[in-house]
Order: structure tokens, then sequence, then C-alpha cells
């Protein structure tokens, strides 16, 4: 394996032979092949891949949201599968943020209301809550929308108020489906600045699944995948040789123009 | 039911089929589109029926249970009557014999195809020591002519050889009552004397074998002459004549010439119509009677039924909005490809038009099921209180007509078909990209100006209309105007102040109004009409659902900390609240559907408790200090008065007040000219009228001050007259439409001798004197005199009331006299035991009517179980969202059954508390509640069973959607959008 897995015997998240089988009547269709990924802390992975390749099911596997046919997946040493439901629901409360294509903010929740909703779930207080909701909100620049349903913003407000509230409890690792998928090409640009920013600044794991090439180039490490398996690992290209992720201005000419 | 209503509701049908099929023929992609919708979403096809199929059952109940009691009482009258349609009664054998000869032309009339004359009285029957009747009736009859009587080959109920001297034919109510069969020995009390007879034959009580007044205890025919031989021993005594006529045409087709025939009839008597020879035409009255009653009884039903459907349109509504987000995707890329929106709207009408048709359908046929249940129960009410729990109560026979089956199919199809249309308009207008994106709407679009305009207009119509209503003090024109004017003014306040301050103040305005009013207007309750407390329970809920709605921040906010608490139950409930607080319409539908059900079951369980509470005293007011009522055979009426003061029941009666009777009927009663009606003319003597008398519900003030006053203006003054308060008044939802100080015009069916009288009083309940003289009509009460004088032979001293001495009981006293006087045919009958059952009687068809309003609040939980379900779809990203964010599943769960206990806890809580409030209104202010020493309770264990049962259901309902919500896989809820 790579550099990072010998300068760091304990990765964030750890998984092996990871295997994914949907069933539709006599249909079988093998999402997750014996799929292997290391991520450390601070790296920010982008997944790559044609439609339907299961870049999506591989996130929602490794984050636990769905149930593997195969292997493990650790986070931070612990198995995943190998808690209760009730257990994997309270870790991902506590350990992951999630930023989705379609912004999925709760629609009858105001954007305050909604960022706050993770640091509720693990137990903050509400008044605290609302503070550091409306101080994240401020960090995205959306502070005076804080009132704001969803309905009643625009998409990529929706995306940034989404990103606030995956990062608003300080997770150890985010998770992020298609975060500029609906979004026009400005707005995709500010919202992958804003991920890059908190990665760079504040050393925030993200793992991203899109088809965009050009949200790719702006991640630490390039995973590309085909058929429900990994392609290619960009880890070896793309970590630098003290084993940090590189800022994107150091890892492709033209990145930093992006950014 | 309600034949009259068919052509419209048929001619409407047509209409709305016509316009569905017309635009499914020339639209073929139009139906293709919506048929193929009920076939490919059956679980959304199965809602929609499943809410409109309540609605259709609830109208074809009440239209069955009208029918059953039409048909059961026009089979007693059937039964009773066969072939007879016209009576023509003499009291003296020369004066029967004499109409008898006059009316003999009728032999060769075609409008008549019977004519025969018997002779008739009361008598008392006995069979062995142990078993008697003392209302049974003894007939002569040529029993070749009976079986020739009527329409050839009909049934006359009588054939064989006329009993010969020292026989009777009896028929079954009399065998069955005396439990004699052929051969045993029968003791009849002709004129007092014993007949020894022996039963010949037994024969069915059917057309002339069932000849007789009704209340009679069965029927017995005996050989000519008997009664000139019985006479022999009472010199004087005579029995009736009737000369019975049958009209061309069967059993029940002979009525419809009563008229014409009547009127030969007294054109043939001339002069002796009245005074020799009394015309009745029984089988038009008692049919006529079974129609109003049927009638009055259905539309009781519907207008508790009425509930119900309301609380079915709101579920259908419900069920059509969400139809609507589940394809706001699909409609928004016919719209976006260009399908007009009115062509939308044409589709959901043919979809709407399939829906409606299969649930009118199965709706009636559910509802023939439910009217069965509830004629099962009203029949087991009206064996055990109706009728004075008299055996010959009438005995409900199913029954329902093809008019009224298609009548509910009819009006279940308009009402879920124009639920159809209004929804299809209202859901067709959306934002095309946000309903392609799936994304909620950009706000509701501002009310156009036409629609402002049209709104204001209807403001100020209807504020216009309230003036005279609140001048006049017109109840219900009272409440439902200044309400409409406040309502339809929103739409122009909204342009000038916060929708949510505007909904506030209108709201809190009405409900203001609607409270108050009866203070500015304090004559506004001067009616027995328990329509307005309904009408101003619907409007104060209307009124409380919008504030509540409206304001939930509010109210939650003493709530405010738990539910901000970062704890499982926190968060659980701050999901619950959310929903409820956002979707305002929605939360306000089901707090309608749970309000008014909650609300009307709630008031009638405080009535009925009210009314319980009242017994006691009622049976007291009812019986004006009598316990006794004496019926007896006017041929041999005793000398009651002296009689009863010797031997042996000196010293046992404390009072005795012999009645005068008379048959009447009424006419142009009151402001609304009701009748006519027959009613029984109760001549009274001083003693009753010079006592506290009975208790009346309102007297005219101008004779004085009290109800004392009323009845001293009836023993003085001929023309006034104290009456019953449901007099020509069809059954059905309580009305006023007469009071003290009106007049009525009083006709001697006799002579045809009409009056005009003054109501002195209306009385609380006539209990004491119905079924007087073994009819049954209301009473009219005036002083003895004024009877003898206005109805002369036709008024007969038949009747007395009685008082036990002190220390005397009134059951033993009944016995003693019962057993006493029986020969001479004497009914004894404890008037209190009879209000008691006719309270029972209340009793048992208010809890009909919650049985009834049970099926309402099935619609309700039904209602609210299917926003869940549609919830739980609707919600299905958020709940993946959340569940991802690291709600736990039962948290999930716990939020859709907290939401679900929220609305219904809201609704049951404006329910309960508004029926409180208007029943105690209804019992401070009705008049059917004066005078009356009890104080207002709330029956709250019942209330508490009520309401718990609505909440547990409601729990019930919402559990599977809410396990089903939990259950929610994250990465599934998500992949369905992503």
């Amino acid at each position: 394996m790579g550099i990072a897995e010998e300068t760091d015997p304990s990765p964030l998240l750890l998984a092996e032979k990871v295997q994914k089988v949907y069933r539709t009547g006599r249909v079988v269709v093998h999402a997750l092949i014996d799929l292997d990924l290391r991520v450390d802390a601070g790296e920010m992975v982008a997944v790559m891949g044609p439609s339907g390749c299961g870049k999506t099911t591989l996130l929602n596997c490794l984050s636990g949201l769905d149930s593997i046919d195969g292997g493990r997946v650790l986070i931070d040493g612990t198995d995943l599968f190998a808690m209760s439901d009730v257990e994997r629901t309270s870790h991902r409360a506590a350990n992951m943020g999630f930023v989705f294509q379609a912004f999925n903010l709760v629609p009858v929740f105001t954007a305050a209301e909604n960022v706050e909703l993770p640091l509720l779930l693990t137990g903050v207080a509400q008044q605290q809550a609302r503070e550091r909701a409306v101080e994240m909100l401020d960090r995205v620049g959306l502070k005076d929308r804080a009132e704001h349903r969803p309905g009643e913003m625009s998409g990529g407000e929706q995306q940034r108020v989404t990103i606030a509230r995956a990062l608003v409890a300080k997770p150890a690792i985010v998770w992020a489906d298609e975060p500029t998928g609906a979004l026009d090409t400005h707005m995709a640009q500010q919202v992958m600045d804003l991920l890059c920013r908190l990665n760079r600044e504040e050393r925030q794991t993200i793992v991203l699944v899109s088809h965009d090439p050009a949200v790719g180039e702006r991640a630490s490490r390039l995973v590309r995948m085909r058929d429900g398996r990994l392609e290619s690992d960009g880890r070896e290209v793309l970590t630098g040789v003290d084993g940090r992720g590189l800022r994107p201005d150091e890892q492709r000419p033209g990145a930093a123009r992006a950014g | 039911m309600y034949p009259n209503l068919t052509p419209t509701l048929l001619a409407l049908l047509g209409a709305a089929f016509a316009a569905a099929a017309f635009i499914a023929i020339r639209k073929p992609f139009l139906r293709r589109l919506a048929l193929r919708q009920v076939s490919r979403r059956r679980t959304e096809a199965m809602l929609v029926v499943g809410g409109s199929v309540l609605g259709s059952a609830v109208i074809a109940a009440g239209l069955i249970v009208g029918d059953t009691l039409n048909y059961s009482v026009g089979q007693n009258a059937y039964q009773h009557l066969g072939p007879v349609d016209e009576i023509v009664d003499s009291s003296t054998l020369a004066a029967g014999a004499h109409a008898a000869d006059l009316l003999a032309p009728l032999k060769h009339d075609p409008r008549v195809d019977g004519l025969m004359t018997v002779h008739m009285e009361q008598t008392a029957v006995a069979s062995g020591i142990s078993r008697a009747v003392p209302r049974a009736y003894t007939i002569e009859a040529d029993f070749t002519q009976a079986a020739a009587f009527g329409a050839a080959g009909g049934p006359s109920g009588l054939s064989g050889t006329t009993p010969v001297p020292g026989q009777t034919v009896v028929n079954s109510d009399l065998a069955t009552a005396l439990h004699l069969k052929t051969g045993d020995p029968v003791t009849l009390y002709v004129f007092g004397q014993p007949v020894v007879e022996k039963v010949a034959r037994i024969v069915p009580t059917r057309g002339l074998a069932g000849l007789g007044e009704s209340n009679s205890d069965g029927t017995a025919f005996v050989a000519p002459g008997t009664f000139a031989a019985a006479a022999q021993a009472v010199p004087g005594a005579q029995p009736r004549t009737l000369t019975l006529v049958s009209n061309a045409g069967g059993v029940t087709s002979g009525d419809k010439l009563t008229a014409s025939v009547t009127a030969e009839i007294r054109n043939l008597l001339g002069s002796s119509t009245g005074t020799q020879a009394a015309v009745q035409t029984p089988k038009h009255d008692v049919l006529k009677a079974a129609r109003d009653a049927g009638n009055g009884m259905g539309s009781l039903f519907l207008f508790i039924g009425s509930f119900c459907i309301i609380v079915g349109v709101v579920l259908l509504m419900n069920i059509f909005v969400m139809l609507a987000e589940e394809r706001k995707p699909e409609m928004g890329m016919l719209r976006a490809i260009g399908l007009k929106r009115s062509r939308l709207v044409r589709s959901f009408l043919i979809e709407g038009s399939v829906y409606a048709l299969a649930a009118s359908v199965l709706g009636v046929l559910l509802g023939i099921g439910v009217g069965r249940l509830a004629v099962v129960v009203a029949a087991r009410i009206f064996r055990n209180g109706a009728g004075g729990g008299n055996s010959n109560s009438l005995s409900l026979v199913f029954h329902f007509t093809a008019t009224s089956l298609v009548n509910a199919l009819a009006m279940g199809f308009l009402i879920a078909f124009l639920t159809a249309l209004v929804m299809s308009v209202r859901i067709s207008r959306f934002n095309i990209i946000a309903a392609i994106r799936d994304l909620p709407a950009p706000g509701i679009a501002a009310m156009r100006t036409r629609t402002v305009v049209l709104c204001l207009a209807g403001s100020l119509l209807a504020a216009a209309l309230s003036v005279p209503a609140v001048v006049g003090g017109r109840s219900v024109a009272l409440y439902i105007w200044p309400t409409v004017a406040i309502m339809l003014a929103i739409p122009v306040l909204t342009r000038f102040a916060p929708p949510r301050a505007v909904y506030t103040a209108t709201s809190f305005a009405v409900l203001a109004w609607t409270s108050l009013a009866n203070t500015v207007r304090p004559h506004v309750f001067d009616t027995n009409s328990t329509a307005t407390y309904i009408i101003m329970g619907c409007i104060l809920i209307i009124a409380s659902v919008i504030l509540v709605s409206q304001n939930q921040e509010t109210l939650l906010r003493p709530f405010r900390r738990g539910i901000e608490r970062p704890t499982a139950g926190g968060l659980t409930a701050r999901l619950a609240v959310t929903y409820p607080l956002a979707r305002r319409f929605r939360t306000g539908a089901l707090l309608m559907m749970y309000s008014l059900i909650v609300f009307t079951l709630v008031l009638l369980s405080v009535l009925n408790s009210m009314i319980q509470g009242t017994v006691s005293q009622g049976v007291s007011f009812a019986t004006g200090g009598y316990a006794l009522r004496l019926d007896y055979n006017p041929a041999t009426p005793p000398d009651v008065v002296s009689s009863l003061g010797t031997s042996p029941f000196a010293g046992r009666v404390a009072a005795v007040a012999p009645l005068t009777v008379a048959p009447a009927k009424v006419q142009d009663l009151g402001p609304h000219g009701l009748g006519p009606a027959n009613v029984t003319v109760v001549g009274l003597p001083g003693a009753v009228t010079r006592g506290d008398g009975f208790a009346l519900m309102n007297h005219m003030a101008a004779l004085g001050p009290d109800d004392r006053s009323a009845w001293r203006a009836v023993a003085s003054d001929p023309r006034y007259v104290i009456l019953d308060q449901y007099v020509a008044v069809q059954p059905g939802p309580a009305q006023t439409l007469y009071t003290s100080g009106d007049h009525v015009t009083l006709v001697d069916q006799a002579t045809g001798r009409t009056e005009v009288k003054t109501i002195a009083g209306v009385m609380k309940t006539s209990a004491a004197f119905l079924g007087i003289g073994g009819r049954v009509a209301y009473p009219i009460l005036m002083s003895d005199t004024a009877a003898k004088s206005e109805f002369g032979a036709q008024a007969v001293s038949s009747a007395a009331l009685v008082t036990p001495a002190a220390g005397v009981s009134e059951t033993s006293l009944a016995a003693e006299l019962q057993g006493h006087y029986l020969t001479g045919g004497m009914v004894v009958t404890p008037i209190a035991q009879q209000v008691r059952q006719n309270y029972n009687a209340t009793l048992g068809f208010f809890q009909l009517m919650q049985g009834f309003l049970i099926l309402g609040l099935l619609i309700a939980v039904a209602g609210l179980g299917v926003v869940m379900v549609r919830a739980v779809r609707e919600r299905r990203r958020t709940i993946g969202v959340l569940r991802a964010l690291g709600y736990q599943a039962r948290w999930i769960r716990g939020a859709f059954l907290g939401e679900s206990a929220l609305i219904a806890t809201e609704g049951i809580v404006l329910g309960t508390t508004l029926s409180v409030f208007v029943s105690y209104l209804l019992f401070r202010n009705n008049a059917a509640f004066s005078g009356y020493e009890v104080g207002f309770s709330v029956p709250w264990i019942a209330t508490f069973v009520i309401t718990g049962i609505a909440f547990l259901a409601s729990m019930a309902a919402t559990y599977l959607p809410a396990r089903k919500a939990a259950q929610t896989l994250p990465a599934v809820a998500l992949r369905i959008v992503d």
C-alpha cells in the first residue's frame, strides 16, 4: 500500500473486501465487489466514475447508511457493522456529516434549525447549539438567512446550509454525494471552494462522490471506480512526502486557478 | 325516501356523468391518463374510494332507516285495515242503519269494490280465571259478505262461516294474549255483561280480522244478535255501527281514491254527516303518519349523519391534496410539454368520476348494512320504551326502497364528484419547475384581484343581511351572516396586514360574536330548537380551528423547554410538532374533522346526561300529580268519582279527575300553518285546571305571570287551549314551529265544523294523555265544558286521572283497579311508568345517534391514518436525512405518533370544550330544561371514554405508518430521489 499507511497505522476509515449486492426478483446486481479503501484523517478524497459504477453505494455503505453483504468497515478502528442500528446511528451522529446533491434539508425547519440539528443530536444544549449554528452559517456566508426555510433560498444557499449542517458538529468525516450536482458552475465553484478551504484550514476529512472532473481535480486524492471495483487510487500520486494531503494548488497545474 | 328529490338528483348525476364521458370520449389521451392512473396507483385509488365510501354509506343508512319506519307503519296499517279505506261510524243502531241505507248506492260506484256494515263494541275478554284483557273488540259481521269484501281475489282477512250463537272466531292477537286455542271457552264482557263463547276458529290478524282500534288487545267475532241479547240486561246500551268501504284497487293502491270516495260518502250522507255518522279515513291517516314518521326519522339520521358527511368531504380533500403531492413531478412534466391546466383538471375529473362511482356504489351497499344495524337497535328501543312499552308498539321490519338507494347513490356520487372537481382546480395550480424538481412550492400565490373583489362584495352583502338578522334576533341567521361577512373579508384584509394576524383577528371576532351574541340579543335562544346550538357549535369550531392552526407556536410555548431539550424525548417532540406547525391547512382540516365529531358526540352525551338528571322531576311535571290514568269503555262508563270513593277503594284514592275525550283534527297551526293532523281533544275538569297542573314549556304572557294563569284561562274561556309541543310537527331535528299566543284551527272530524283557538300554553310533555281514548294522537287540552259543547256526542267520558291516597302504592292500586273494572273494559295506565319508558326511549335514541356518529369518528381516524400513510411517503427523503444525521428509528416512530397525538388531542380538547360550552348555553336557555331543579353537569366519565376511544383509535391508525417510517433505511430513502 501507499506511504500514508506506513506512516499512519490507524486510518480514519478502513474498508476491507466490502461487498454489496442488490437483488430485485431474479436480477442480482453486484454493486460493490471486494472493495478495499483506506482514508486518513485530513484527506479530501474524490470518488469518481461513470454513472452506475457504485459511487453512491460505496458512500452509503462506508457511512453506514446502507448495509453491506460482505467485508467490514472500520471507522477509527471501530467496526461499523458490528454495531446495532441504534449504536451505528449514534456513531453517525457523533462522527459523520453529510452533504447531498439534492441538499436534503428538512423543509419545515429554518436554516438555523437545520444546522443545529446535529448538535442537538449529540446532546448540545439548545442555546449553545443555536449559537454555534448561526456561527457556522456565518462562516458559510448565510448568517442573514438563518431564519429562512429551505424553500426560501436558492440552490447554492441551500447547499451551503447543508455544508454548514455537515460540519457544525465537527465530525470526523464528511460524506458528500455529488455536492455540486444540482448547482450551476458558479455556485458549484463556490461550494467546492468552501469544502477545500475547510479541508485545508481545519483538516476536515471529506469523502466526496462525483462524476464531475472539475470536482475530482480539486480533491487531494482521486479514486476511480468501475463496475463496483476500484479502478485506480490516486493516493500514491497525490499524497505528499510527509503523508499529509496536498493542498489543491499543490496537486495539479491549473488547480490553483480554479480555486 | 324523498322521491321528489330523485328527478333532480338523477339530472345532476346524468350531467356529471355526461360531462366526464364527453371529456373522456373527446380527449382519448386524457381518458388514458386518468384511467391508467387508477390502475397504476391502486393503493391511492383504494384510499380515495375508501374515503368517499363512508359518506355514501351514511346517506344510504339514513334513508333506509326512514324507509323502514315508513314501511313498518304502513304494513301495520295494511295488516290491520286490509281493504278497509273508509269507515262511517255511527254511535246508535238506528243511525247506523240509516247511514248504511244512504250509502247503498256506493255498491254501484266504480271507485268502490266493497261495502258492508258491522256492529262493534269494546269489550274485556277473559279466559279462565287468570287471563284477561281489558281492551278487545267484539264484532258482529257477516263472514260471507266479509269474504267478498274488497278487490276480487284479494284477501279480505275473513272467510268461512259466520259464527253461530255460543261460538266466536278470534284473531291471533287475542288468541296469543289469552293463550287461546280452538275449543277453549272464553268470556266476553259485552256492555259489562259476561257472554261465554267457545272459540270456533283462530284467524290471522289481517284485513277485516284486524279491524279494531289501534292499541287493542285483539278482536272477537260473534254471531249476529249477540249484542242485542247482551243489551237486554243493560237498558239503552247499543253497539257502534260501522259501515266499511273498500276503494277499488288493491289493499295498497285503494288509498289513491280516498279523497274522492270520502267526498262521495259525505255527499250521500248529506245532513247525517257528523251528527249521525262520522266519516273516518283510517288507512289514509295512518299511511300519511307513516310517511311523515319515516321522513322525519330519515331526516334526523341525515342531520346527524351530515357531520359524518362533512368529515368525509374533508378527508377526501386531504386525500386529493396528497394525491397531487405524489404526482407533482409527473404533472409538472405534463404541463411543461404543453398540457393546459384546464386539461389537467379534466383528467382529474375523469379519474374522480371513476372513484366517485366506485365509492358511491360500495357506499350504498355498506349503507344497507349500517341501516340494518340502526334498525335493529331502533327496534329494540321501540320494544323497550317507545310507545309506552305497549305490547302493540310498532315492530320495525327492515326495508328499503329503490328510490332511497338511487338517491343515496346520486348524493354520494355528487358529493365525491364535486369535491374532486373543486380539488382538481386547486391542485392544478402549481409552479411547473418546482413541481418537476419536486421542490417545495414557492409560497402561496397572491389571490387574484377579481377574487378579492368578489369576496369583498360577498362580505358586504353578508354584512347587509346581518343587520335585519341581528335586529330581529333571528337565531340561525344571527350567527351565520356576521360570520360569513367576517370570513369573506379575510382576502381583503390580508392585502393590508400579515395573513396570520388577519386570520387570528377574524377568528377571534367570530368566536367573540358567536359566544356573546346572546348577551346582545337575549331572545336568540327563545326557541326549543337544537339546530341553533348545532349551527353555533359548528361556527365556533371553524373559528377555533383557524385560530389554533394559525397560532400553534403560541399554544406550544409552555412546552418549549421540553421540546428544545437535546434529548431523545426533546428531539422526538421537536419533530412531532414541526409538521403540524408548518402544514397549517392540513392540520386545520384534520382538527376540523376531529373537533366536529367530538363536539357532536360529547354534546349528545351531555344532553343524554342532562335528560337523565331531569327524569324524576320530568315525571312529576308530566303526571301533574296524578299517578294513574284509567281508560274505559264509553258505552259503559263507570261513575268513577263516586265508585272510587266507596268500597273497596274508599280511602285508597286521594283524587279522581274524569276526562272528556273526543277525536278531532287541527290545521293552520301556528305561523307555519301546520297540519292537518289528528289530535285527541281532552276536556279537563276544574280539579285539574285549578291545581298546579301539568308543567308548561311556555305560556301566554298576557294571561298572567305563571303557568297557572294559562290553566285558569283554559278553565274559564273556551277560546283557549293548551297543547303538546309536537302536534303536527314531523319527527326530526327539534324545531320551534309554534308557541303560546299562536292560533290553531280545531276541526270536528264528525261534522267538519272548525273553530279557531288561541294557544294559552305549550306543554313540556303530554305523556299523561298519550294514547288516551285508544288513539295514537297528541292531545289538545281544554275545559270539559268547552269540549262537550263543541264536540257534542263525539265528546265522551272515557278516561280519568287518579291520585292514590298517601301511603298507597300506585302499582298495587293499579292492579286492583284493573281487576275490579276489567269487565267494563277499563285499562289502567301507570303514567309515571309510561313517562319513564318514554324517557328511556329518548335516551335510547340518543345512544343510537351516538352510535351513528361513531361512523364519523371512524372517518376522522381513517383521515388521520391516511394523512400519516401519505406523510411517510412524502417525508421519505427527510426521514432518510434525519436517520443519516443520527435520528434513531424509535424517535422517528415517536415523532409520527406524537404528531397524531398532538392533532387528536387538540381536536378532542377543542371539540369537548366547545361542546360543553354550547351544551351549557342550551341548558341555561332552552325552554325544555327550564323549571328543572337540576344543575348543569358534564358526564366526565362518558366524555373521557368517548375521547379516550377517539385518541386510542388515532394512535392505532398511526402506528403502522409510524413503524414503516421508522423502518425506512436511510440509503433507500435517499436513493429514491438522488
